[in-house]
């Protein structure tokens, strides 16, 4: 592909990214000026910018209920992931009886999407009581086989001989996975860590179905419900819009490399 | 000391299922039953109020020959998946793109990432503005081009909801599928290229030749994830247009909600997810013996 001049190149991808950064700076644009939002035509650059809106939203909707709601789910989320999948990870890494029979469970668990299991597992989840509260909402999303493997990956290879010359000194094996095996594996952790909170911050369709009380109520659900409720207050709703938008980007931002790295390792395999 | 080497190895093995117990016991719990209990209640008359009893093909033969939402919804997931290809090539040019040594190209990247991680609830929201009748950037645009004359209501009109929902959704997927198919392109050797262009090789034909053969698990990879995207995108259907208008945009997965959730036909729903399931697996099967069959396979030793 050399044959291109740079400048065609760079004027290419111009496009393309203008085109992935509009529908961002439209809403940007338009909770910034409310008053804009029946004027045609529509200005290009916000006139008059403020931040009433987002006071609004701040005082209009629990808004602040609801983010905590979305971060308590997501705390259990990600523990629950790192720990859970380590866990079954470094079991996988051993040999015992059914390895090769649990091995292809977990893969064929991977081809149920999670959209078709709904009707059941929401009356599951109403027989152990957790209908309306965190542990449910979390409960389905606290393992993942995608990152089983990656841990088991990452185990596996940690050199054999590192662990037997610690057990030859006697590290007793709590020891070796908190002193070696962990520290070793931190790109598999950074990875689980942003996989799970993006998963987690951003589900909608398992709270919408086991939520009803307006106290639970996750940023997701809260953002939809907004959306049918308040029709005239569109600056409102884009305010919104982008107060949930940013903790997801700024996560992505700061761990870029890692994110990218832990969806492309986990995903290719073949 | 034999006893003592048994009693280590049965620690051992108790210690290998005790880590294995908290995972396993959820895909149970929300993959396996869900799955086989589905398939009990698609063959039974069943609501919360009243004791199941037993349906036959009862459900399934509702569906198959007297539904005509639920084929609407099968065609709408059908196309909705067949759009993929379209994500797919877009995606494959901007690989291209960034996969030269360009100054910038990170930032580059990084933007068309940038739409993947983002809320789809808010990416429904702000994609449905952008349609908008009087107000959207799209109408905004076309009326500004002098090539309409009145706006659009692009999300309320029956041909138009479904495309315009499938733009939002390749809009979002899109840096995804360029990160898959970057990663695919930086594993290819250079020296491959450099031997072809001493041959005589021009540039198409060393796209032809070696990157596209040599790209094929990375292309197959974004197919199955586009194939996943169309059976479980759930949140941008319901927050732009909630399967209308008249369910020219019900989805398999908008129906199953609609069917469970609005109507309480639990057992009906559960007959819609099996065939859902079928479906989604036979395509999956598909697509694997077309690449070959070892695509997707993880290393298990």
């Amino acid at each position: 592909m050399n044959r291109f001049p740079k400048w065609v190149i760079h004027l290419g991808l111009g496009i393309i990214c203008a085109a992935m950064m509009v529908p961002f700076y439209w809403v940007l644009k338009t909770s910034l000026t409310g008053e804009n939002i029946f004027a045609y035509p529509p200005a290009l650059i916000p006139e008059n910018p403020h931040l009433f809106y987002y006071v609004d939203v701040w005082y209009s909707i629990p808004f602040f209920r609801y983010l905590v709601n979305s971060v308590i789910v997501s705390i259990i989320v990600v523990v629950a992931n790192v720990v859970l999948n380590a866990m079954a990870g470094f079991a996988l890494t051993r040999e015992f009886m059914g390895k090769g029979a649990i091995i292809m469970l977990f893969l064929s668990c991977m081809m149920i999407p999670f959209q078709v299991t709904i009707i059941p597992a929401y009356l599951i989840t109403k027989e152990i009581g957790l209908l309306n509260s965190h542990l449910g909402m979390a409960l389905p999303l606290c393992s993942t086989i995608v990152c089983i493997f990656v841990f088991k990956a990452s185990f596996d290879a940690i050199p054999k001989s590192l662990i037997d010359a610690a057990r030859i000194d006697g590290v007793p094996d709590w020891m070796i996975i908190f002193r070696i095996m962990v520290p070793l594996s931190q790109s598999a952790i950074a990875t689980n860590i942003i996989l799970a909170f993006i998963w987690s911050w951003n589900n909608f369709l398992w709270p919408l179905i086991i939520i009803r009380d307006n106290d639970m109520q996750t940023l997701p659900l809260g953002l939809a419900r907004f959306l049918t409720v308040v029709e005239d207050s569109t600056g409102a709703l884009y305010a919104f819009c982008i107060m949930v938008l940013v903790p997801g980007l700024v996560i992505f931002l700061l761990a870029q490399k890692q994110f990218i790295a832990g969806l492309t390792s986990g995903a290719a395999k073949g | 000391m034999a006893l003592a080497i048994r009693r280590k190895r049965t620690r051992e093995l108790l210690l290998i299922w005790f880590f294995l117990a908290p995972s396993l016991l959820i895909f149970l719990l929300y993959r396996i039953i869900p799955l086989l209990w589905n398939g009990v209640l698609s063959f039974e008359f069943w609501s919360p109020y009243k004791p199941a009893e037993f349906a036959g093909l009862y459900h399934y033969e509702e569906m198959l020959i007297y539904d005509d939402v639920f084929w609407q919804a099968f065609w709408n997931t059908a196309i909705f998946m067949a759009s993929a290809p379209i994500g797919i090539l877009i995606a494959l040019m901007v690989a291209i793109l960034v996969d030269t040594p360009i100054r910038g190209r990170n930032v580059y990247r990084t933007i068309v990432f940038m739409s993947y991680p983002v809320m789809t609830v808010a990416v429904g929201i702000i994609w449905q503005w952008l349609y908008n009748e009087k107000v959207g950037l799209f109408n905004y645009v076309l009326m500004s081009l002098g090539i309409v004359e009145q706006g659009i209501p692009f999300l309320e009109t029956a041909s138009l909801a479904l495309p315009a929902v499938i733009v939002a959704s390749i809009w979002q997927v899109l840096g995804f599928y360029m990160i898959v198919l970057l990663t695919g392109l930086q594993n290819i050797q250079p020296s491959l290229y450099e031997a072809a262009a001493i041959d005589g090789a021009n540039a198409w034909m060393r796209f032809r030749r070696i990157t596209l053969p040599l790209l094929r698990p990375s292309i197959f990879l974004c197919f199955v994830i586009g194939i996943i995207n169309s059976f479980t995108n759930f949140d941008l259907i319901y927050v732009m247009t909630d399967g209308g208008p008249s369910h020219a945009t019900e989805l398999l997965v908008t129906y199953i909600y609609r069917v469970a959730f609005k109507l309480a036909k639990f057992d009906y729903a559960a007959a819609l997810t099996i065939v859902n399931f079928l479906f989604f697996v036979f395509l999956a099967w598909l697509a694997n013996r077309l690449s070959g069959g070892e695509a997707g396979a993880v290393e298990t030793g």
